[in-house]
Parts: structure tokens; sequence; C-alpha cells
């Protein structure tokens, strides 16, 4: 099944132009994609691009040109608030590092977002703890983030990129800081989450981890240059 | 109250420095609040002053301030004409009295106020709630009465002889305690003795005590009308007068703590903004998770008006306890609770705190609202 009817993550065309000085950076060129449900692997080569897709995909950023719809919502045409507002019930975020709010426990980062969209705080709490539960680490809930692992910091990452239930998982070099037992742990996690209908969007520099995508798109000098794996389009 | 939550999570992670700045603001407010409690405690003063004396009206002559130790310029004519008219006038009850300042006139331990009474009239006419300490009430004939504040300011008992001029002492033959009011320091003698000394046969004021049914102004106007040359002061005027002086006061008062003040701003501002600026990693994490640009924005308001209110409200704990410090010493010095911390006081107090730290909070608030999500997540 097509992932584009209903407009999940689809991209058309999507342009990011900076400014450097006196040169125009052509960071993202035309790239057109409907990612379909599962795990699609973004690679390529560093400054190709990567990082800038991610932003725009999430409405981190808006394009220079071309549109971005996630969860039916067109995140070109929209403002700060109204993307803010779309990411807080429709997409989840682990990034390379620094996820964590430093002054907040583990459970509290979890129920960060259960927070913001304004849940009680007994449901938060209780949703928060299963979360943790979930990526085994109930016993750190009132560990903060400086007491925990690289490791464990992402697992709560996960967890709060969970808290919502998004249709969209993004993870921007998630295991790039870990050794590869903590990051073959966070990465087994992750791709555990492509379920029903959820896009998991995984950036990575690591051709091996890719490979367990459940498609690869390659990225060079801002271009889509080829498309791996079960592209269903 | 989860932004509370937020906020005290944030302070307690850098204790040194909220607290810092809380003591900031805490000496800025303390000062304002004991500067502008000289002001209430005057008002209070002044009130309580005006309500022990007891004639409503003094009758001088022309151009002698409100607050002003009159001459003895007024002649028996004038004694004579309100004696005449009293009824017409709706005086109930009056009396000619002569004053003399000696000493400084600044430092009340060396100022002495003589009041001279003619006979048949005691303190107790001045001060309804005059109450004897020591020896008799009537400084007639040939003795001092000294208020009870004069007395202990200057070692004054029972026997001790006060020098009028080179020819003229009289004896202390009482000790009367007015009630902290300023017929306390003064020291009654007879008229007679006043006017031998002053060489002089005029009176320095005549008192009125309107009569039952007439307004004390329409009196005071009636006099001045009827007696070319002086001046019928009522108590209201004199209150309405030093009000004026006294809201002037405030005003230079509270320009003053406004320096304190904006430095406590700038110090509520430069700590919010640093603390901003450490987190703008972390602001843009909550931007990315999905919190909108006001939910930062109030997060650092809020902030910066708790620190505000904090030092607000422990700074006018520590004004009322400068100002009870103070009263301690001008209650010795020169019988008067000078400074008061009414509830207006430390209401506006914490107003100004409150608005000190909402203009302070403003622009660190606005800049980290304003952050982009990508810029703060690209810093590490
Ligand atoms: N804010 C910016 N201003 C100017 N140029 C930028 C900005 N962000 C990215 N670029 C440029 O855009 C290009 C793509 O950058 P991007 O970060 O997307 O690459 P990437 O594929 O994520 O690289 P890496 O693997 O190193 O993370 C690079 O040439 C980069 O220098
Ligand atoms: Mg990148």
């Amino acid at each position: 099944m097509s992932g584009g009817g209903d407009r999940v993550l689809r991209a058309r065309n999507l342009t990011k132009r900076y400014r450097q000085g006196e040169v125009w950076i052509d960071a993202l060129k035309g790239f057109t994609y409907d990612f379909p449900p599962g795990v699609t692997a973004v690679v390529g080569p560093s400054g190709s691009g990567k990082t800038t897709l991610l932003n725009l995909l999430a409405g981190f950023d808006r394009p220079t040109a071309g549109e971005v719809f996630l969860a039916g919502h067109p995140l070109h045409a929209l403002g700060e608030d109204e993307r803010a507002g779309v990411r807080l019930t429709s997409a989840g975020f682990v990034f390379q590092s620094w996820n964590l709010l430093p002054t907040l426990s583990a459970l509290e980062n979890v129920a960060f977002p259960l927070l913001l969209k304004g849940i009680p705080r007994r449901e938060r709490n209780e949703r928060a703890r299963a979360l943790l539960a979930e990526v085994g680490l109930e016993h750190r809930s009132t560990h903060y983030p400086n007491q925990l692992s690289g490791g464990e910091q992402q697992r709560v990452a996960i967890a709060r990129a969970l808290a919502l239930d998004p249709l969209v998982l993004f993870a921007d070099e998630p295991t790039g800081n870990l050794d590869s037992a903590a990051g073959e742990r966070v990465l087994e996690l992750l791709l555990a989450q492509a379920r029903g209908n959820r896009r998991v969007v995984l950036v990575t520099h690591d051709l091996e981890i890719a490979a367990r995508a459940h498609r690869v798109l390659r990225l060079k000098d801002g271009r889509l240059v080829e498309i791996q794996g079960d592209d269903p389009t | 109250m989860e932004l509370l939550a937020l906020v005290l999570r944030n302070q307690k992670a850098r204790p040194v420095r909220s607290l810092l700045t809380v003591l900031g603001i805490l000496v800025a407010t303390a000062s304002m609040v004991l500067f502008l409690s000289f002001g209430e405690g005057l008002r209070q003063a002044l009130a309580s002053e005006m309500t022990k004396f007891g004639p409503e009206i003094r009758v001088v002559a022309e151009g002698t301030g409100v607050f002003g130790v009159p001459n003895p310029e007024l002649d028996q004519g004038v004694l004579d004409t309100l004696r005449a008219h009293a009824g017409e006038l709706g005086i109930a009850r009056l009396f000619p009295a002569v004053v003399m300042m000696k000493g400084s006139g600044f430092d009340p331990a060396t100022t002495f106020l003589f009041y001279g009474l003619p006979e048949g009239v005691t303190p107790k006419d001045l001060a309804p709630a005059a109450r004897l300490v020591a020896g008799r009430l009537d400084p007639h004939p040939d003795g001092a009465v000294v208020g009870k504040q004069k007395a202990e300011q200057n070692r004054l008992t029972l026997g001790k002889t006060l020098r009028l001029s080179r020819q003229a002492e009289v004896p202390v033959v009482g000790i009367v305690d007015a009630g902290n009011g300023l017929a306390d320091s003064f020291i009654f003698v007879p008229m007679k003795l006043l006017q031998r000394v002053l060489h002089t046969d005029q009176y320095s004021v005549i008192l009125v005590y309107v009569a039952p049914g007439h307004k004390v102004d329409e009196v005071a106007a009636r006099i001045r009308a009827l007696v070319p040359g002086v001046d019928a002061q009522t108590t209201t005027e004199a209150i309405k007068y030093a009000e004026r002086a006294i809201k002037i006061g405030d005003v230079i008062r509270f320009g003053i703590s406004l320096i304190a003040l904006i430095v406590g701003g700038l110090l509520v501002a430069n700590t919010v903004m640093m603390s901003v600026y450490e987190r703008i990693r972390e602001f843009g994490v909550m931007r990315a998770i999905g919190a909108r640009r006001g939910f930062i924005f109030r997060l650092v308001l809020l902030e910066a008006l708790l620190l505000a209110l904090a030092g607000g409200a422990v700074g006018v704990a520590a004004g009322y306890l400068g100002s009870w410090v103070v009263n301690l010493y001008t209650t010795q010095a020169v019988g008067l609770a000078l400074s008061a911390v009414t509830p207006r006081l430390v209401l506006f107090s914490l107003a100004v705190a409150l608005a000190l730290g909402l203009s302070a909070g403003l622009l660190p608030a606005r800049v980290a609202s304003r952050i982009s999500v990508v810029e703060a997540l690209g810093r590490l």
C-alpha cells in the first residue's frame, strides 16, 4: 500500500537554500518522497543535507520552496506555533545527544509532552512510568539525566518520543555517541517502534544500521539520488 | 502551577545565583520601604498629635507659619474683641498663651519650648489626655511643669531649677505625660513670667475651643473676618499643610529609592538573561517536542517575577524590621515614632517588586521565546 493517500509524511519538491556570506548553498534540492509506514533510513556523506531534510520534515524550519505534510498538516504553510502543535501530537524525536531536560528526572522528562498537552499530573506520571518500563528503565525514573548513561539517556528519549503515540518518529544519529552494545539496544528499541501505520525516519552514517531499515534513501549534495529496499510506490 | 514547578526546579539548580538576585531585590525593596515609611510615620504622628491637641483653632499674628513658633504680637485688644464676640463667633472657650523657644531648634535635646499659660489654665487644657506623673499640674505660682519626654531627655526632676533668662529662674514642680505628643516636650510656666522675660505684655497665641454645633472652619473664617491682622489656624489646615509637605517628601524619597530599584531590576534582568542563554539548547528541545512560544515566554517571565516577588516579600519584612529599629531611636530622641510600615505601603512595595520583575523579565522572555529551533538544537 502506498503511504501517499493519508499524507502522514510526504515531501514534494522540498528545497532549502542557506546563505553563507556571499554564496548561497542549496542544502536540499527538490526532495520529493512519500514516506511509507515502517523504517526509512536516510544516508549520505557529511553535508549532504540529511539534517536539513529532517528539520523540514519535522517542521523545525520552513522550506525555501516545496511542500511537506506531516500527519496531514501542510507544515510549509503553518506558523511556528502551529507547527509546534503538530509536532506535539504527531511526532517524536531522538537526537544524537542532549535530548533530555537536565533539571527534570527521567520520569518528568518522559511526562513533559503530556504536560504540554495538558494531561493531569496523576495520569501523566502513570503513563510515563509505563513508558519507562517499556524501555526497561522503570528503576531509573527518579534519576536525573546526568545520573544516566548515554544509552539510558537515549532510551529515556525514546520513551518520551512515544509519550503521545506519534505517527512519525524522527531520529538523527541516535546511536552516534554510544558504544556498540548500548547502540544496539537503542537501535533495536527504535526499530521495534515501527508498528502499524507509524513511520520511523532514521538518519545515519552507518550503512550497517541503514541496512536494517525497510528502505534506504541516499542523499548526495542535497539531492535524493537513490532509493533502496521495499519502496511501495 | 506546572510552570511554577518548572521554574522552581531551575532555581534549585542554581541556588547561589538565585539567592544573590533575591538579595539584590531585597535590599532595593527594603530601602524603599524604609524611605517611604518615614512619610507614613509622619502622617500617623501628625494625626495622633492633632487629636491630642485640645483647642481646634489657634489665633496668631498674620504671617505666622502653620507650624511656626508665634511671636508675642497679639495685643489685649484682640483678646478683648474675641471675648466680647465669643458667643456669635461660636467660641466655647478661649485663653491666651505666650511661647518662647530657647536653643538651636534642631537638636531636640538642646531645644526648650516654654509655654506660658495664664492663671487657671493647666497643661490639661492644651492636651486633654495629659496625665500627671509627679508633683502638681498647675505651674502657678512660679513653677515649671515639664513634659515627660523633655524631662527624661534633659534629666529634669522635681526641684531642679530651669533658667529662662539671666534674671528669671523657676523650679520644676510637676512632670506631665502628654502621651508622647508634641506637648510632651513642652515646658509649661506661668504666662506672666514669660512676658516678663520677653519684656512684653502681648500674647503669642490665643487658643480657641469651638462651641458644639459650630463648624471649625466657619468659626476660623469668622475670626479672620472680625479681627484684622490675625490668622486663625485650624488643626485640619495644619494637617493638610503638612500632608502637602509629606507628599513632596514622598516623591523625593521614592525617587531616591528608585535608583536602588532600577539596580535591582537590572540584576534580575541580568540573571534571567544569563539563564536564558545557558538554556537555549533546553528551550530548543522543548520547542522541538512541541512547546509553543508562549510556553517558553511564560516560563522565563515567571522566573523573573518569582525572583522579584521573593526579594520583594523578604525586602518588605526587612524594611519593617528597619522601621522598628528607627522608631526605637526616634521615640527616644523626639518622642515620635517617625517611621510606619502601613498596609498600603506593604501593598505598594509588593506591587513595585512585581512591576520590577515584569519589566526585567519581558526582554529575556521575548529572546527565549523567539529562538529558532534549528539554531537552538545546533548548539551543544
Ligand atoms: N544554518 C545553516 N546555515 C548555512 N548553511 C547551513 C546551515 N545548516 C546547514 N548548512 C549547510 O547545508 C549543508 C547540509 O547540511 P546538513 O547539516 O543538512 O548535512 P548533514 O547531511 O546532516 O551532515 P552531517 O552528516 O555532517 O550531519 C551543508 O553544506 C551545511 O554546511
Ligand atoms: Mg546532520
